[in-house]
């Protein structure tokens, strides 16, 4: 059971993808909440040897946010690609107000590693990340947009080729290539390599 | 970079890739032997390869996941640390648990030295300034609402940067583990919820919506006080004034956090939440008060039926279930759910916000109406409420041979009382054997065979392994009439039920059928799991019913050769039922789809079975009847009307096939303050023994000690037979004022503390309140009034006629007296418009005086209470049984208000002799608690009346040593009737 009625979830979408912002306010608390029961999940299963299937999650993430069997999308792909770059604001904003919290010292200081069962995920900014997919989008628009639907919207190589309109292979060399681009510009200092 | 140049950069890139480390070198020199930026990008890229393997890989909905896990991680250890640090002012002591509402403890707050509760938001809250703002504006909203039924908001800060909310210390469950997955008893259901609706009447009254009622959200302490939590959530109503509402509207553009499934996600709402939202919620309209009352619908259902009202497995199915689906009825889930209550809540949970209650105010109404008829009512007739019109029914099913001679004329009833229990013990159930020789029947306690001639009485022994105070014998099954002697008089069938559950809670799930011997031994077990209704008077079968009244099955005298007769679909359960005198056919009631009744006949060798409807002819039949020998059929009829009870027998004849009417009803008895059950008669009709139900008022005296705050064990005083209610003191303390009906209409009696006789004061026409005036000459009281006022009477205390006083206004008004030396009595009227109580002087030799002072009063309360005090200088008011009590001066100057810790369902109450503190009683399920409360609000519990079910009062005597109470208990006791 969850809080959101799917038909709500839909509709803000197709609202948000033609446009109106105001969706977005209104989708952001339903990811919310799906993030929190993700976080749950990781809590209470995730152990050594125990890895979860992240696509399978992600999936999951969708079927709950939205009935899948009542959306009628003329357009499926136009529908990933909302949720990719939907899931990007929101997943940001996120970021923005966990790190502002943080800031202000309101979070007690924890030593990480002593504390996590889940393991350690390379501590990378995702605002700074989503800055430097910015950047990337400056040079090359299609490898920042690849990005944007295989890392923040999940979707798969196949499913992300079908969104871009192009080969399975460009996708692949696309995500390849940015992957490495934005690593790069994320370790900053070492630009010029070892 | 240009996009020729980064087009340049990828392609290298790219074929680079599938080289080693020294090809990819010369390559690049290769390729790009002019262009060192693209090469050097290259390079670079290159050599962040192999280390970018994993980056990214995983969906950042899951990285972001594990960083939510990793703070919550945090969190929990930081929360573990918090213990026993010390906050300016709150100590935290203990963790009390944690949930989607964040974690809470138990402190102590230092500067109040009392234990609190302190709630730490979730985390999205407390990093949202935005939703911090707005909680702690709601949390400060929700701090104004004191009410004993919700839970209290102290306070809201912060510790170490962590908002949180310091909160009353409850003990206790919730309502959600209160329920489990079973029915609450109806009692206790009623006294919780005419509770939880005060609670949401009081808050409603400031605006304030909940918004997430629900039984998760619902305390209820051990005392069975509830408690509404979390309404630091809710949020404010719109203020609804153009102005304000425009400027609302505003923010709301302007928040966009404003939509209501965003307030309640956001403030954590957990999963299965989505079950107790209002349609209209769901379809996030604009919410009012009303979202709460369907919200509370869905928790009454739930009580009842121990059930949620709408099932779904996932959120939308939930959903459009709440704003499609009609639930099922209550009492096809739970057929002992008193019909009213089913119409109380099905009125509650209307989709259309405007088809359903309107306010906390109304459902409060309807459930303290039912709750006050269920506890004026003997549990028997509970048992008949929540079979509700079917057993009118029933009664007239029946006949299939009716004899045709006239019935003889009608000599005076000749009437013996067979028991004579307490109400401590009352009978609860009995049988006369066919031959007349016999009364079995059963009292709280046990069992009993006794002969009626002799009056000898034998205890029947309990079974072996049978625990007698876990048991509940039943010789009949409520409802239906009493015939479960065998033919030859020698044995006979009783139930044993859990004694732990309330007759409204017997089915066959937990029952037993037993027979038992006049020959003496232990009864021996019939059958498990099953209801025995009758036996046949031709063939000795038994009639008993099992899977929860599914099934109608017989047996044999010994439980041999079982057979299953009917079976009816699981939604209409056999409800009672009669084998005809021939023992050939068998009548039974059963609940029909809409959650009414109809009754049925068929031949028990198989056949058709018959509807015998068509009688409604018969108005307000009280009780499961039957035919005599002679053909009339008896039947009782509870004549409409609140209190006392006013049931009488009746007989007529009736047409076999189709039930119409064929003579003239007939009364046979005149009789007020009691019904009748458990009827049976003897095989030769002449004889028939009843259940008498009485609600009575008796009285107690109990020494007073430690300034109050303690008694000794009350005892009975006066001892009589009749409704002997301590209504005051003689201003000398010598004598108690007593309201008593022992003439058969109630009088004014005095009668001294020392003496064992009453001496009337007033005995024609006697209304109620009568008071004693501190000169010592007089008792004040009300007459009966109409709608020109209530006449205030006169009568000397020494014995002489009554005079009239004055007129009081309309409405109940209430008198009070002060003791020596003051010479104050006072009368508080309520006005024309029932919006105050006016209380005025009254002078014994002229009448009423100057008024003193005015009392608000609660529109949406029917009651009010007060007091003068001994000293005549203060009032002890109250407008709602929630209290406060308020004191006040005689001029009206505010002093205090009392609220009484720890307690609700306050009721009446008098000032302690001296004028220090209170008397006060708290009704909670199945009794009644007399209080001492200090005028700090600090409640001493001093005696626990279990018998009691309606009003009690406790009045100190003038020098404060004794302390007279009254209490309104219902007893039982079986009563034979001849010459009908």
């Amino acid at each position: 059971m969850r809080l959101a009625s799917s038909l709500d979830v839909t509709r803000l979408l197709r609202a948000w993808g033609e446009g109106n912002e105001e969706a977005l306010h209104k989708l952001t608390p339903l990811v919310y909440e799906q993030l929190r029961s993700t976080a749950r999940r990781y809590m209470a299963h995730e152990r050594p040897g125990h890895t979860l299937q992240t696509t399978a999650l992600i999936h999951e993430t969708y079927l709950r946010l939205v009935d899948v069997r009542k959306v009628k999308w003329q357009n499926r792909v136009h529908f990933l690609a909302i949720c990719a770059q939907l899931m990007r604001r929101i997943l940001i904003d996120f970021a923005r107000s966990r790190g502002s919290q943080k800031r202000r010292g309101a979070a007690p200081h924890v030593d990480l590693q002593e504390t996590m069962l889940v393991t350690p995920e390379p501590d990378f900014d995702l605002l700074a990340l989503d800055d430097a997919l910015k950047r990337l989008a400056l040079v090359d628009e299609r490898q920042s947009k690849v990005v944007e639907l295989r890392f923040f919207g999940g979707l798969s190589v196949k499913e992300t080729a079908e969104v871009m309109k192009v080969s399975s292979e460009t996708v692949m060399r696309d995500w390849k290539i940015a992957k490495v681009w934005l690593f790069r510009e994320l370790r900053g200092g070492d630009r010029d390599g070892a | 970079m240009e996009p020729e140049r980064w087009r340049r950069v990828r392609e290298l890139f790219h074929s680079a890739l599938n080289l080693t480390g020294d090809q990819r070198a010369a390559f690049l020199r290769e390729k790009c032997p002019d262009d060192d930026e693209v090469r050097k990008e290259v390079e670079s890229l290159l050599s962040h390869e192999s280390s970018a393997a994993g980056f990214i890989e995983s969906p950042a909905f899951d990285i972001v996941a594990q960083l939510v896990a990793k703070d919550d991680a945090n969190e929990q250890n930081a929360d573990q640390n918090l213990v026993g640090r010390i906050s300016p002012r709150f100590r935290l002591l203990d963790k009390l648990g944690s949930g989607g509402m964040g974690v809470v403890y138990k402190a102590e707050d230092t500067k109040l030295r009392r234990s609190v509760a302190l709630k730490f938001l979730p985390p999205e809250l407390s990093r949202d300034p935005q939703a911090l703002e707005r909680f702690q504006r709601e949390a400060y909203a929700a701090s104004a609402l004191n009410h004993p039924n919700i839970c209290t908001v102290y306070d809201v800060d912060e510790a170490d940067g962590q908002p949180f909310i310091a909160m009353e210390l409850l003990e206790g469950q919730t309502l959600e583990r209160r329920i489990g997955a079973q029915p609450l008893p109806t009692a206790e259901l009623l006294e919780l919820a005419v509770q939880i609706s005060d609670g949401l009447k009081a808050a409603h009254a400031r605006g304030i919506i909940h918004r997430d009622i629900k039984p998760s959200n619902i305390f209820v302490t051990p005392r069975g006080q509830p408690k509404i939590l979390d309404f630091g959530l809710a949020k404010l109503e719109e203020p609804e004034t153009p102005d304000q509402q425009q400027s609302i509207s505003e923010q709301q553009l302007a928040d966009p956090e404003w939509h209501p499934n965003l307030i309640l996600t956001r403030t954590g709402m957990a999963i299965g939440t989505a079950g107790y939202m209002s349609p209209e919620q769901i379809r996030g309209e604009e919410l009012d008060v009303r979202t709460d009352l369907f919200s509370f619908g869905l928790v009454l259902y739930e009580m009842a039926t121990g059930q949620h009202a709408f099932k779904g497995e996932t959120g939308p199915e939930l959903q459009n279930a709440i704003i499609e689906d009609m639930p099922s009825p209550v009492r096809h889930l739970n057929p002992t759910v008193p019909a009213k209550l089913e119409n109380i809540i099905d009125f509650a949970i209307k989709k259309d916000r405007d088809a359903r209650y309107q306010s906390a105010a109304e459902i409060r109404a309807d459930l303290a109406a039912l709750k006050r008829a269920q506890e004026l009512s003997s549990p028997i007739r509970r048992w008949l409420l929540a079979l509700g019109t079917l057993v009118v029914l029933l009664v007239v099913g029946a006949s299939l041979w009716l004899a045709k001679r006239q019935p003889p004329a009608l000599p005076e009833l000749k009437l013996r009382q067979l028991t004579v229990n307490s109400f401590e013990n009352r009978v609860t159930s009995g049988a006369i054997s066919p031959d007349g020789r016999y009364l079995a029947y059963a009292d709280i306690n046990g069992m009993y065979i006794k002969v009626i001639q002799t009056g000898e009485t034998r205890m029947v022994p309990v079974p072996s392994g049978l625990n007698s105070k876990s048991v509940q014998w039943e010789i009949g099954s409520g409802g239906s009439p009493a015939a479960i002697w065998f033919p030859d008089s020698t044995r006979f069938v009783a139930n044993a039920h859990p004694a732990a559950q309330g007759p409204a809670l017997w089915g066959t799930e937990d029952t037993n059928i037993w027979v038992v011997s006049i020959f003496g031994g232990a009864p021996q077990k019939l059958r498990d799991k099953a209801v025995a209704y009758a036996v046949s008077p031709v063939d000795s079968l038994i009639a008993f019913t099992t899977n929860k009244g599914r099934e109608l099955w017989l047996m044999g005298p010994s439980g041999e050769q079982a057979r299953k007769i009917l079976e009816t679909p699981p939604a209409s359960p056999i409800l009672g039922m009669l084998l005809t005198p021939d023992g050939r056919r068998i009548v039974y009631g059963q609940e029909d789809e809409a959650g009414g009744g109809k009754v049925l006949s068929r031949n028990l060798e198989g056949g058709p079975e018959v509807a015998l409807s068509a009688l409604s002819d018969l108005k307000n039949v009280d009780d499961f009847s039957f035919w005599l020998p002679d053909g009339r059929f008896l039947y009782s009829v509870r004549e409409p009307g609140d209190i006392p009870d006013k049931c009488n027998f009746w007989t007529t004849r009736l047409d076999p096939r189709t039930g119409q009417l064929i003579d003239k009803p007939k009364r046979l008895s005149d009789w007020t303050g009691s019904c009748m059950s458990y009827v049976s008669a003897t095989a030769e009709g002449k004889r028939v023994v009843f259940l008498k139900g009485v609600g009575h008022i008796t009285s107690y005296l109990a020494d007073v000690q430690a300034n109050g705050r303690r008694i000794l064990k009350p005892r009975h005083f006066p001892l009589s037979e009749s409704s002997d209610g301590v209504a005051d003191w003689s201003a000398d303390g010598k004598n108690v004022i007593l309201a008593s009906n022992r003439t058969g209409n109630f009088g004014i009696y005095k009668q001294a503390l020392n003496e064992e006789t009453a001496q009337p004061l007033v005995t024609n026409g006697y209304g109620r309140n009568p008071r004693a005036t501190p000169d010592g000459n007089w008792i004040l009281y009300l007459g009966a009034g109409d709608s020109a006022g209530e006449p205030v009477m006169r009568a000397p205390i020494r014995g002489g006629p009554s005079q009239l006083l004055f007129t009081a206004r309309p409405g109940k008004s209430l008198i009070s007296c002060a003791r020596p030396p003051s010479e104050m009595c006072a009368i508080a009227e309520p006005n024309e418009d029932r919006k105050q109580v006016i209380i005025s002087t009254v002078d014994p030799l002229k009448g009423r005086g100057p008024e003193l002072l005015r009392f608000p009063l609660d529109p949406n309360e029917n009651w009010w209470f007060w007091d003068l005090s001994p000293d005549g200088a203060r009032v002890a008011a109250t407008r709602s049984p929630a209290g406060p009590i308020y004191i006040l001066s005689v001029r009206g100057e505010s002093i205090r208000e009392i609220k009484v810790n720890g307690w609700s369902n306050l009721q009446e109450f008098s000032w302690a002799a001296d004028g220090r503190g209170l008397f006060l009683v708290a009704g909670v399920p199945g009794k009644h608690v007399l209080l001492h409360v200090d005028l700090q609000g600090n409640a001493r519990v001093l005696w626990e009346n279990a018998g009691a079910s309606g009003e009690t009062l406790a009045l100190p005597s003038p020098d404060g040593r004794y302390l007279a109470i009254q209490s309104w208990v219902t007893n039982g006791n079986l009563w034979m009737m001849e010459n009908f």
